[in-house]
């Protein structure tokens, strides 16, 4: 390689390095902090890793609140969710997309309209509603609230336009039903749509804090984000413990950290796929 | 026969009905009947707990228009999306430019880069304020390390709301990158060559033609990121909540602290419809002028 080539090569590495690093920093330094003593927490200016790393600050945050608790919580909440939105997405893209009916342009101007409304509007009467229903304090009452997803409707819809329609009407041609063509034709051939729905309503609701905070009042109920933040507040005594804190941060971090790890191409690839998709 | 045709369309209709309801019930119940709701609530004088409800008519507007800590909300959101958005979609670009022609190991740094956006706010805003703490956290050390006057950052009225946007905008600066990122691929590569062919200098080739023909994601990206900073709350509320001295207090926190902190029902009605009407008069005047300043290439 020439040098007039290596040259700007090599400068786009470096910056592309320090910028990495730099917004890395505050994950590497979550970590390094829960493994400091107070003594060395405190220390001015920072230490970058600490002396004698205590791997046991972890388990002491494990056992001050209850972190196992809340994951499994917040765990278990988006998967029920991410369950009924793929049925429910997926029906309704169907019958918008494979169905002939009267009010098909109207159902459609009305699921437009709502994408465009902020959804925080909407949470003072959504919670009135819910305590009506008797249902704050509960999961069916935060399972429910955020059972149907506008965006999600959206996603699958393009995904069946875009599958050719003779296969539905070969289909119906065999005698297959509505429910037999959406779910062993165009389910599976649209997977990679519901894989990305699946993932980005899994993140969307794990990492969801304030309408499940107002629903759940019990401490045992609460979901990830809200228990950390009690912790912080009351455990942590804002600051008197950063270490703690810092790894109880890492508990509820490292999960999302390890799935996007996983599922990054996916991730990426359908955060712009699914977004350019409402363009048109 | 024309009746059996008429029966078998009828049918047909039921059936959709099956289709649409598991969606149809929650999104009547959650998303619209509270739109209406809303506006109903939002001329009563109630506390979320009374058995009684005064309609009071309009008298929560004209409160509001009245009310300072109203007007220093909407300044506050005002600098805060517009010091969250531009420098989120100026940086996105940045860095998408910088990864978007062949390099090794551009997948690593486009995950690293992109990875804030899917990790939880609370938990990651409560990092931050760690990196803030004015005594010995790290934003003091490195300005320090650099010589400069050291801040007290969350309890500053001013260094709150920059730190605030830090967040903000280490968190969306991915999101926007990757939008960027493909893009920047749609551009044909001949067009730049003619430019160049023309005697245009890199600078002139980016804004001459780079810029308008990726102008409608540029469109796109900024009512996205508009809408998302008018609903920012979670670093807020971690961070400073709304303070000091109601510094970092936008309309939907106000909205929130009003609703339900002060149980103001009406009072918070009111906020959240503006906000509502905001952000719908925000799409259309953005999709106005759309129509006389993007380019699309058909």
């Amino acid at each position: 390689m020439k040098l007039s080539q290596l040259l700007p090569r090599l400068s786009r590495h470096a910056s592309l390095l320090v910028i990495s690093f730099v917004i890395a920093f505050p994950f590497l330094w979550m970590i390094t902090s829960s493994l400091k003593s107070d003594g060395e927490i405190r220390r001015f200016p920072p230490v970058l890793w600490p002396e004698r790393p205590l791997w046991h600050n972890f388990s002491a945050a494990w056992e001050a609140a209850p972190f196992g608790q809340y994951l499994l919580n917040s765990v278990l909440v988006a998967l029920v969710i991410v369950l009924i939105q793929i049925i429910n997405s997926a029906m309704m893209a169907y019958a918008l997309t494979h169905m002939n009916f009267r009010f098909k342009n109207a159902l459609m101007a009305i699921i437009l309209t709502n994408y465009m409304l902020p959804v925080s509007a909407t949470y003072l009467p959504s919670y009135i509603i819910l305590s009506k229903l008797g249902l704050i304090d509960t999961y069916t009452g935060l399972i429910i609230s955020n059972a149907v997803s506008i965006f999600s409707i959206f996603l699958i819809r393009q995904a069946f336009m875009q599958l050719p329609k003779e296969l539905a009407e070969a289909a119906k041609i065999d005698g297959a039903g509505h429910v037999r063509i959406l779910f062993s034709i165009l389910f599976p051939l649209a997977r990679s749509s519901f894989i990305i729905l699946a993932l980005l309503t899994f993140i969307t609701n794990y990492n969801n804090y304030f309408w499940p905070m107002l629903i759940t009042k019990s401490p045992e109920l609460s979901l990830v984000s809200a228990g950390l933040r009690s912790f912080f507040v009351e455990g942590g005594g804002y600051g008197m413990k950063w270490s703690l804190i810092m790894a109880g941060s890492t508990f509820t971090i490292l999960p999302l950290l390890i799935l996007f790890v996983i599922a990054q191409k996916w991730i990426i690839k359908g955060v712009s796929n699914a977004f350019s998709v409402n363009k048109g | 026969m024309k009746l059996k045709l008429k029966r078998f369309r009828k049918w047909g209709e039921i059936q959709v009905l099956w289709f649409a309801i598991p969606a149809m019930i929650p999104l009547t119940v959650f998303w619209i009947l509270p739109m209406f709701y809303i506006i109903y609530l939002s001329m009563t004088d109630w506390d979320l707990m009374s058995p009684v409800k005064t309609f009071v008519g309009l008298e929560n507007y004209t409160y509001l228009f009245k009310d300072p800590e109203f007007y220093q909300s909407l300044q506050t959101t005002l600098i805060f999306t517009v010091g969250s958005v531009i420098p989120t979609m100026i940086g996105g670009l940045l860095l998408a430019l910088l990864l978007s022609s062949k390099l090794a190991g551009s997948g690593i740094y486009r995950a690293i880069i992109f990875s804030p956006w899917v990790t939880p706010t609370v938990a990651v805003s409560i990092v931050w304020a760690w990196i803030f703490e004015p005594r010995s956290g790290m934003a003091n050390a490195i300005l320090s390390e650099l010589g400069m006057q050291t801040v007290p950052w969350l309890q500053n009225s001013v260094w709150a709301m920059v730190a605030i946007l830090i967040v903000t905008i280490w968190k969306g600066l991915g999101w926007v990158m990757v939008f960027y990122l493909i893009a920047l691929q749609s551009v044909p590569e001949s067009l730049r060559e003619a430019a160049h062919m023309d005697g245009a200098g890199r600078l002139t080739c980016f804004f001459k033609v780079t810029l308008p023909l990726i102008s409608p994601t540029t469109f796109f990206l900024f009512i996205i990121q508009t809408i998302d900073s008018l609903q920012a709350y979670d670093q807020i509320n971690i961070l400073t909540q709304g303070g000091p001295a109601g510094s970092t207090r936008t309309v939907l926190y106000l909205y929130y602290q009003a609703a339900f902190d002060q149980f103001n029902v009406g009072q918070a009605s009111a906020v959240a419809l503006l906000l509502v009407v905001f952000t719908a008069l925000f799409s259309l005047a953005s999709m106005f002028m759309s129509r006389r300043s993007v380019h699309y290439l058909s």
